[in-house]
């Protein structure tokens, strides 16, 4: 077992890896309480920015941070088409396959990824990597850590604000509540389901950014870390903000603290999966899950 | 089946005197076109295509399993391809370890996939809908995590049977009655028929009425006395032996496994080709098995690259999801229908394609017992 001091670089990791999980693991819910839609393309989307990115920096020449907002801005935008073409037709049916059919947009992604940016090894650092922000004892620690932790923190509680304090979080809340029900009362169904799905976008090309530097930039990887964010949101019961933003943190530190062990060190991807689990199949002792919607098939 | 027979009833599935037309025509055609596999095919196909059919048919398999499980009870599971690889090491390993018959492997792989698939599938199965299928999704990805450490067996000796010094070995024995690749093939389509042959006597009995009652409404089948929780287990246990099944066919067919040949992304495009295909029909399985095996091969042979595909099978679940539910299978007569009344329409010169189309409407609807439920509607519980 090694001792305390070996582990104390990877709690670092693991808290700011945990930050970008609740990121990601907020903009999912907050996506799926205001549509019923579980964006499982989430991670395709901020990959895709991502690569799109580092194409601008380091074959077009691009300054950084335009092209940075530009990975941002990608993410927004194909989310947002998405939810606008494809929200209403789905709005009716169940959430398994509103879920399902965003995995159609994630193959589209992770097709053209694959196609345009062949499996070659890639890295995007974030000016942020490079400087030293400070030192925790004999740990150093980037800045991008810090904004990873910071964002993660900062972004779940002004979405709670937000939901809790503005007149379109409570429209958002009660969408959360009853579609056909608000839709009566006068909300502009449609109008606050853009907005979502593009404050979602917003998010998913922000933790692409992060994940591209934090973990690397590889498409079908990043694809695929959304699992791991979407535990953090199982935790939460795809529901509550803030402990999506604790079981984030529990997933990212639980991941990295099991690195420097030896015997599970191979295993240590697999927390996100084992805790969720877990953590579903103990919330559901007495089936306190929310089901699906009447008419489960599809 | 000795229960009926006990009571001197035929089961409900072989009634044989109540064959109605299209039935005969089906079972004609589908024993000539497996005469034609069998008999005619391999001596047409070079060993490349011989590897690629011999895919089409175990990924048919595959897709049968999922489809099942989606379009008879309307469970989804992200995680088949995961449950695949678990066949295909539980195959691997028997073989290396014992001299046991390969039939007996491939039940025994069957069994084994079976009974981890529904340990897995008893707690979940407490879930419902969305969170059964990110449950699958976490246990793929888990399952890959262990595969990616563990390895496939590769003939060493200890429990894992992997080890980086036995690459040189001999891959996974073949049945001795098909050791070359046409043998093989034929083999695989032979135990891909029984498979299908499986699904389709669960269908039309017992099991096929209580998951089509589950399908449509737990609540109700509870009601009518449906015992919801083995039906569903049962569903999940037929598919997993299926995969195994198919699992150990693979097995064989590659002789060598590789992580590499079990990519998570797989799951997903799994799920999309079975839903493009069609979930309602049996036939929807073997199309399914063709897109997502025959098409790759096809791809490469024109040079394309295959990362078209994937962008293919993503608009293919969007538009399967949004406009035709029931898959290929009953799109494509479908439009060919309209296409046909259109051109009738046309060559007739009386009100145009327009009202040809209209009027092939309604034998659109895929015939039977194989029509999809109603599109569920919010709030028509």
């Amino acid at each position: 077992m090694p001792s305390w001091d070996e582990f104390q670089p990877f709690i670092v990791t693991g808290l700011a890896l945990g930050g970008v999980y609740a990121l990601s693991g907020v903009g999912m819910v907050v996506l799926y309480q205001t549509t019923g839609v579980l964006n499982l393309a989430f991670g395709a989307v901020g990959a895709m920015g991502a690569l799109i990115s580092w194409q601008l920096i380091n074959e077009a020449g691009w300054p950084d941070w335009p092209a940075y907002l530009v990975c941002i801005g990608f993410g927004a935008v194909v989310t947002l088409v998405y939810g606008v073409v494809f929200g209403p037709p789905l709005a009716g049916r169940d959430p398994l396959i509103k879920a399902t059919a965003t995995l159609g947009l994630a193959l589209i992604l992770l097709g053209a990824m694959s196609w345009i940016w062949s499996d070659k090894a890639r890295s995007l650092d974030l000016p942020t990597t490079q400087e030293e922000a400070f030192e925790v004892g004999t740990i150093f620690v980037n800045w991008t850590q810090v904004i990873a932790l910071a964002l993660g923190v900062v972004v779940t509680a002004w979405t709670t604000a937000f939901l809790r304090f503005t007149k379109l979080g409570a429209a958002m809340r009660a969408l959360a509540t009853d579609r056909e029900i608000t839709a009566t009362l006068g909300v502009p169904v449609r109008r606050v389901e853009a907005s979502a799905w593009l404050v979602s976008g917003l998010l998913s090309g922000v933790s692409g950014l992060l994940l591209s530097n934090l973990v690397g930039l590889d498409a079908t990887t990043l694809t695929f870390l959304v699992i791991s964010s979407l535990a953090a949101a199982l935790i939460a019961r795809l529901r509550s903000l803030g402990v999506t933003l604790l079981a984030g943190l529990a997933v990212g530190v639980v991941n990295a603290l099991a690195t420097p062990i030896n015997s599970i060190s191979e295993y240590r991807d697999m927390a996100p999966f084992v805790l969720a689990t877990i953590a579903l199949l103990w919330l559901s002792r007495r089936r306190e899950i929310s089901f699906a919607r009447a008419g489960g098939s599809l | 089946m000795s229960a009926a027979g006990a009571h001197g009833v035929a089961p409900s599935w072989w009634s044989p005197g109540r064959l109605d037309q299209r039935t005969r025509i089906q079972l004609v055609v589908i024993a000539a076109l497996l005469a034609f596999t069998l008999f005619a095919l391999p001596a047409r196909m070079s060993a490349y295509w011989t590897d690629v059919a011999t895919a089409v048919a175990i990924f048919s398999v595959v897709s049968l399993g999922l489809a099942t499980l989606m379009g008879r009870v309307g469970l989804v599971s992200l995680g088949q391809i995961s449950v695949l690889a678990l066949g295909a090491w539980v195959a691997a390993r028997l073989a290396f370890a014992t001299s046991l018959p390969f039939p007996v492997v491939l039940i025994a792989a069957g069994l084994i996939t079976m009974v981890l698939g529904t340990l897995v599938g008893l707690p979940a199965l407490r879930l419902s809908g969305l969170y059964l299928a990110l449950i699958t999704l976490m246990l793929a990805g888990a399952i890959g995590v262990v595969l990616a450490s563990t390895d496939f067996p590769n003939g060493a000796g200890g429990f894992l049977g992997h080890s980086e010094s036995s690459f040189g070995n001999p891959g996974v024995r073949r049945p001795s009655i098909a050791t070359s690749d046409s043998a093989y093939f034929r083999y695989t389509i032979v135990v891909s028929a029984l498979m299908f042959l499986l699904a389709l006597v669960h269908v039309r009995a017992k099991p096929g009425r209580a998951w089509a009652a589950i399908r449509q409404s737990e609540p109700a089948a509870l009601a009518a006395g449906v015992n919801i929780t083995l039906y569903k287990i049962w569903a999940f246990a037929l598919a997993s032996f299926m995969t195994g099944v198919a699992g150990g066919l693979l097995a064989g067919s590659v002789g060598h496994l590789f992580t590499t040949q079990f990519p998570t992304s797989q799951n997903i495009v799994l799920l999309a080709v079975v839903l493009m295909g069609g979930i309602y029909s049996l036939w929807g399985a073997v199309v399914a098995g063709m897109l997502i095996k025959l098409l790759p091969a096809l791809l490469d042979n024109w040079g394309l690259p295959a990362d078209l595909l994937t962008i293919l099978f993503g608009v293919g679940v969007l538009q399967v999801l949004t406009t035709a539910p029931a898959g290929l299978v009953a799109q494509v007569p479908r439009d060919l229908g309209r296409l046909g009344s259109a051109l009738a329409g046309l060559v007739r010169g009386g009100r145009g394609p327009e009202h040809g189309a209209a009027t092939s409407e309604e034998p659109a609807a895929p015939a039977g017992r194989e029509r999809p439920p109603p599109v569920s509607q919010r709030g028509a519980e």
